[in-house]
């Protein structure tokens, strides 16, 4: 059966040239809380765009439910529930208002459900949304979304702009739409790594367009750490590696590395050699997020001279 | 939920977060807090108070059952076992070995010198065990500040 979300060698390119979306593949199954991550510009409101059908891909196939939403039913776009990062909200409605022109348009309208998380928000249910803030208008959309009981919630940084007591309630509410009857797929983009870590099954890294890291957060949780191999010469041999290393980084005799550690056994070989210390760190999500991306950095130690052999700068006798 | 239990999920950890529920479950067994036969908090009500994915608590408590720690009755729910398993003592070596390491790398970066650090340490338990004979302090890598 094909997952809940699916795309395949997607792409989109905007008539300026960008290319937001290049190559990109996707999958989430039933029941999934699937964290979308990366750096601005990345291309994750584009996906989530393409996937909701409110752009039109220029190569490749994504698809929701098994339909593709740029050219579904509106019965069958209605499973499905976007908030986007801008405005989208007739603001000069008030939220009751709102809800009753919805419960018109879809069946599965639950009006209780929106003034049970207005009511846990503390939204006002009769000042037009315009009046509120923009954290406010952004949970009245939040609001609205999980009223129509979606199969499939497609969330653009929701928790952007939320106080931290708002955030803790919007998570708190995802869990519930969770263990309702039915449940729902959730794929949401966020900077807020540690949400992802109590909410998200899986998390996808998402660079140029594309999906170029993806996992279980509990494998990574388990098996990412950032090792570090300190030398006791001034430079590390030019040809080390540490094992597992996914990224790596040398500094005169200090190797650094985001490594898959499955097994500490791995590092016994780096251990025994001789004057060498290894020390091994759990990462966070955002850490491992940050390890991730460093090699875009421009370290001064790391110029080609520094990693050849040649001093560049005065190195202590002691490592640190 | 029993009110004495406080679960506390540390997102800055980079311990996965089922595996920091099953420890203090462990740690609140272990410490006599939770005592064979307690019922212990449903999946919906733990996923709720801790905002963490229902199918987390599901991988917990399984393992949890798979250790004997708990036991699920049916239509009942989940409870201490009777023959719960204290903590082995390889369990609560790697428990106290994951903040000794960072302690150590700690104490290497300022060459505080190793009999200082030792000294340090038995400073600390010194003052806990102060405490103990005053007031009931709770176990404290348990409890990090109020759950709920």
């Amino acid at each position: 059966m094909e997952p809940v979300i699916f795309s395949r060698h997607l792409d989109k390119a905007f008539r300026n040239g960008t290319v937001a979306v290049s190559g990109c593949d996707l999958q989430v199954a039933r029941g999934e809380v699937y964290g979308l991550i990366g750096r601005n510009g990345a291309g994750k409101t584009t996906l989530l765009k393409l996937l909701m059908g409110l752009l039109r891909p220029d190569a490749g196939e994504a698809r929701v439910l098994g339909l593709n939403l740029w050219e579904a039913t509106r019965e069958h776009r209605q499973r499905v529930a976007y908030v986007s990062q801008g405005q989208q909200v007739p603001d000069w409605m008030t939220l009751a208002d709102l809800g009753r022109y919805c419960s018109h348009f879809y069946e599965t309208w639950d009006d209780s459900l929106l003034k049970e998380h207005a009511r846990r928000w503390e939204l006002p249910l009769n000042l037009s949304i315009s009046k509120l803030s923009g954290g406010n208008q952004r949970l009245a959309a939040l609001a609205v979304a999980l009223a129509t009981r979606p199969e499939v919630l497609l969330l653009d940084e929701p928790a952007a702009g939320l106080d931290p007591i708002a955030r803790r309630e919007l998570n708190s509410c995802l869990i519930d739409v969770l263990m309702r009857g039915g449940g729902c797929t959730i794929l949401l983009s966020t900077h807020l790594l540690g949400d992802l870590e109590r909410l998200a099954t899986r998390v996808g890294i998402m660079d140029r367009g594309r999906i170029v890291a993806e996992g279980a957060v509990e494998d990574w949780q388990r098996t990412m750490r950032r090792v570090q191999v300190v030398f006791a010469e001034h430079f590390a041999p030019p040809d080390f590696a540490i094992p597992g290393a996914l990224k790596s980084q040398t500094l005169g005799p200090v190797v650094t590395a985001l490594a898959r550690v499955s097994d500490e056994a791995q590092l016994d070989g780096v251990r025994a050699l001789p004057g060498v210390r290894v020390n091994v760190f759990p990462l966070t999500l955002e850490e491992l997020f940050v390890d991730w991306f460093r090699e875009t950095v421009k370290e001064p130690f790391a110029s080609p001279a520094g990693i050849s052999g040649q001093p560049v700068f005065p190195v202590p006798n002691t490592p640190q | 939920m029993s009110p004495r239990l406080h679960l506390q999920i540390d997102e800055r950890s980079g311990v996965p977060v089922y595996r920091q529920m099953m420890d203090q479950f462990k740690y609140y067994v272990a410490g006599g807090t939770l005592r064979p036969g307690d019922q212990i908090p449903s999946i919906r009500e733990l996923a709720a108070a801790l905002a963490v994915n229902p199918t987390t608590v599901v991988k917990a408590y399984t393992e949890l059952e798979r250790e004997g720690v708990i036991e699920k009755r049916h239509g009942k729910g989940a409870f201490v076992s009777a023959q719960a398993p204290a903590l082995t003592s390889a369990e609560q070596g790697d428990a106290l070995r994951r903040s000794a390491k960072l302690l150590a790398v700690e104490a290497t970066q300022m060459q505080v010198p190793t009999p200082k650090v030792i000294n340090v340490v038995r400073e600390e338990l010194g003052a806990l065990s102060n405490d103990k004979a005053t007031d009931e302090t709770p176990v404290k890598f348990a409890v990090v500040s109020g759950g709920r």
